[in-house]
């Protein structure tokens, strides 16, 4: 059972949250032991956060020590490459509890302020936006894990054959590689996915760690879990290597009886609790559900372990 | 009116500046994966009131020679953006400066990302422009190699135009030859109003683009005339576009090594220049000359004549000129270049060291100073400790910070 809590902090109408803030709440579901925190950005009118996601993850990396730290990054907003560096870079520095939630979802806004104005038409963007989480999960294996040497006395830092070109020529990118940040602390930072559909789930059951639903009902989550498992297993993986979570969004209270039930019902491993990024919501969920919900045992669950990998219980590595 | 200071800024560069600096039998040869050295540093440099710490930055590996590259500690690191976020949190005073280049970033997206950084550090970022003169980088953002040096810097152009645009909330909307940006920025703005803007191209192209957008200008001059030279061009180019000579601060990199005595100090100096091997030393001033196969050439010859750059103009004049000037050997430029790379070293007192400064910034040469300890720890607490002392004694350099932004440390105008 895994309980991630997200913040979208860009979104409009709510406060504006300083870091003080975002970092006692993050401390006080880490304390209640919620499995991770995504931090989401983008939204679909102007922003009044002050934060942009991976900055703030640095940010509160320094000042957690075992939750998850999940931030959503777009593939328009970035190239491959600095955008492998970046989580690369964030996993290190928060001891290996980084992940990547990428959706598969065009923002026309990000479009139209990158260069894009006429965006990508949706068969283009799919393609591109699988191509490029291919290379980012590429470049994170530039490394093996053993291959730093640290040998000053022998005047070798790395060993060389441990380290590895990527040469990906694609259909939108062409990268050599390798990277140059180590390898992650988890061998990998978690891949989120979200904002799928039908055609995305063959791509997201062959290559995320994690993946995001936002089904209506406990029977369609319950169909969409089974059939992301089953493909999963035709991609040569173990169907539980594959976290499927639902995203219930709350405005006030989280029904503990109808979430209980929900995942009963749902097939899914845990929830994905969408709140509302202003401060008397997060107070109440602090003070009065995550309590509850800890009691009940939804929250808190997790295995132990130091990375986010292990926390939720996914082998080094994902999906290859 | 207080008298003139000088400005500080900390180079960080993982296990230190000297190309053999991770062989230092006392340096942090984990600092590429180790949050915990560089909050450490940056919290030494604040205890020192440094203005600010710096981080440079390349997207991609250094060394294209794998065998050359794991002689060195360069090809892993911190991406510098993550790095001085969590920095932001884990320090009061001291400004924040990262390299981002233009020509694989769009503005939109680091204008975010700075903004970010700033509000996280409640007004103390800094954005180092860069045009990114290495194929190496350029191999990992698309198949065509490295653009010429003039479209680098016309993208740069546009892109610095943009992203101040953005910063400053001019109305929004741009549809130019390399970018088109609809939105105005939706990141509120900092306690310094805008990041601050540093650059450090030293050709045509990049002292006129620091002329009209930089607050901080970093430069690498070996003599006092090369540093008073390129000051008075620098500060000579403002007027066109309407500023001050004081609007921009001049601060050349200097890699000092400090001790007791000079002779303790030259014995560190000689200990670090032991462990360089040949080829590694060869390789880097290769790199920095824009020749890749300068190995094939008689180590114990001059320099050859070389084609001029497409990818760092000025570095590459800069050494020419050094070796001319000293009559120096390949091994013997490139022993020396190791040990900077081409910046101003010097070794000796904290006297000797404070006298050399003194002279640069009283003498119309240096609004201040980027410094580049040899290797970390080491040479930074032994510059915090002996140098800067010696400074305050002599009224160079601030005792405490007078504000809170890196634009307060620098004495710059916040923008409107
Ligand atoms: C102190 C200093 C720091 C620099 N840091 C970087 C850096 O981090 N990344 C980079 O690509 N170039 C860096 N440069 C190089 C310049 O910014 C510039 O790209 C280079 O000099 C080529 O431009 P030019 O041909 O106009 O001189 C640095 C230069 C200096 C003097």
């Amino acid at each position: 059972m895994h309980f991630a809590v997200s913040l979208n902090i860009a979104a409009t109408g709510q406060d504006v949250l300083d870091f003080g803030q975002i970092s006692a709440f993050v401390r006080q579901a880490e304390a209640a032991g919620v499995d991770m925190v995504i931090i989401s950005d983008v939204a679909e009118g102007p922003s009044t956060s002050p934060f942009e996601a991976t900055t703030l993850l640095a940010a509160l990396a320094t000042v957690t020590y075992r939750i998850g730290l999940v931030a959503s990054a777009s593939t328009l907003a970035h190239q491959p490459y600095n955008l492998a560096r970046r989580f690369a870079s964030l996993d290190i520095i928060s001891h290996g509890r980084v992940g990547w939630n990428a959706t598969l979802r065009q923002n026309p806004r990000e479009a139209a302020n990158f260069s894009r104005p006429e965006g990508f038409s949706d068969g283009d963007f799919r393609r591109r936006a699988e191509e490029y989480i291919g290379i980012v999960q590429g470049l994170w294996r530039s490394w093996d894990g053993d291959a730093l040497l640290f040998d000053k006395a022998g005047g070798r830092f790395h060993d060389p054959d441990r380290m590895h070109m990527l040469d990906h020529k694609g259909e939108f990118f062409a990268v050599r590689g390798p990277l140059n940040v180590a390898r992650s602390p988890q061998d990998t930072p978690v891949l989120v996915m979200s904002g799928l559909n039908e055609t995305d789930r063959d791509f997201a059951s062959r290559g995320a760690d994690v993946i995001l639903i936002a089904e209506q009902s406990a029977d369609a989550a319950n169909a969409a879990t089974a059939d992301l498992r089953r493909r999963a297993l035709a991609a040569g993986r173990k169907p539980e290597g594959v976290m499927v979570l639902l995203t219930v969004a709350i405005e006030s209270e989280p029904p503990i009886d109808g979430l209980r039930s929900l995942l009963g019902s749902s097939g899914c491993d845990g929830f994905n609790l969408v709140l509302p990024a202003d401060v008397p919501a997060l107070q109440n969920f602090t003070d009065r559900a995550l309590p509850e919900l800890r009691r009940d045992g939804l929250a808190g669950r997790g295995q132990q372990g130091a990375t986010l990998r292990a926390r939720l219980g996914l082998g080094t590595g994902g999906a290859k | 009116m207080t008298a003139r200071r000088m400005k500080l800024g900390l180079f960080l560069w993982a296990t230190g500046h000297h190309i053999a600096a991770w062989r230092h039998p006392d340096a942090h040869v984990t600092a590429g994966i180790d949050i915990e050295h560089y909050i450490q540093l940056a919290r030494t440099a604040e205890a020192a009131k440094f203005d600010m710490v710096f981080c440079e930055d390349a997207a991609g590996l250094r060394e294209a020679n794998v065998n050359i590259a794991s002689q060195t500690s360069r090809s892993i690191g911190f991406e510098p953006i993550s790095l001085l976020s969590a920095l932001a949190v884990q320090t009061e005073r001291i400004g924040l400066v990262s390299t981002a280049s233009t020509s694989y970033n769009e503005p939109y997206g680091l204008a975010r990302t700075f903004a970010s950084l700033d509000n996280l550090s409640g007004g103390r970022a800094g954005w180092n422009l860069v045009t990114s003169a290495s194929p190496i980088e350029a191999a990992n953002f698309g198949a065509t190699g490295l653009r010429p040096h003039a479209d680098r810097y016309a993208r740069a152009c546009e892109f610095a135009t943009v992203i101040t645009g953005l910063w400053h909330r001019k109305p929004a909307g741009h549809d130019g030859e390399s970018f088109s940006v609809r939105d105005p920025l939706d990141v509120p703005p900092s306690p310094q109003g805008a990041p601050v803007m540093v650059q450090a191209g030293a050709s045509d192209d990049g002292k006129d683009l620091a002329a009209r957008t930089a607050d901080v200008v970093f430069s690498a001059a070996q003599t006092f005339e090369e540093a008073r030279a390129f000051y008075d061009d620098l500060k000579g180019r403002l007027a066109a576009y309407g500023r001050q000579p004081d609007d921009v601060k001049i601060m050349p990199g200097v890699a000092p090594i400090v001790a007791a005595t000079k002779a303790e100090a030259q014995a560190k100096y000689d200990a670090l220049q032991e462990l360089i091997p040949d080829d590694v030393g060869v390789a880097l001033l290769s790199s920095y000359l824009s020749i890749s196969d300068l190995g094939r050439y008689p180590i114990d010859g001059p320099l050859p004549e070389l084609p001029e750059s497409e990818g760092m103009k000025s570095r590459q004049a800069l050494v020419i000129e050094q070796a001319r000037r000293d009559g120096l050997s390949i091994r013997e430029l490139a022993r020396y270049f190791a040990g900077a790379r081409g910046h101003w070293r010097i070794v000796g007192t904290a006297e000797e060291i404070a006298d050399e400064l003194q002279e640069r910034f009283e003498g119309g040469a240096a609004d201040g100073f980027n410094v580049m300890p040899s290797w970390f720890p080491g040479e930074l607490d032994a510059f915090a400790t002996l140098v800067v002392p010696e400074l305050q004694r002599r009224g160079l350099f601030r005792r405490d910070y007078e504000g809170r932004t890196l634009r307060d440390h620098l004495g710059l105008k916040r923008p409107i």
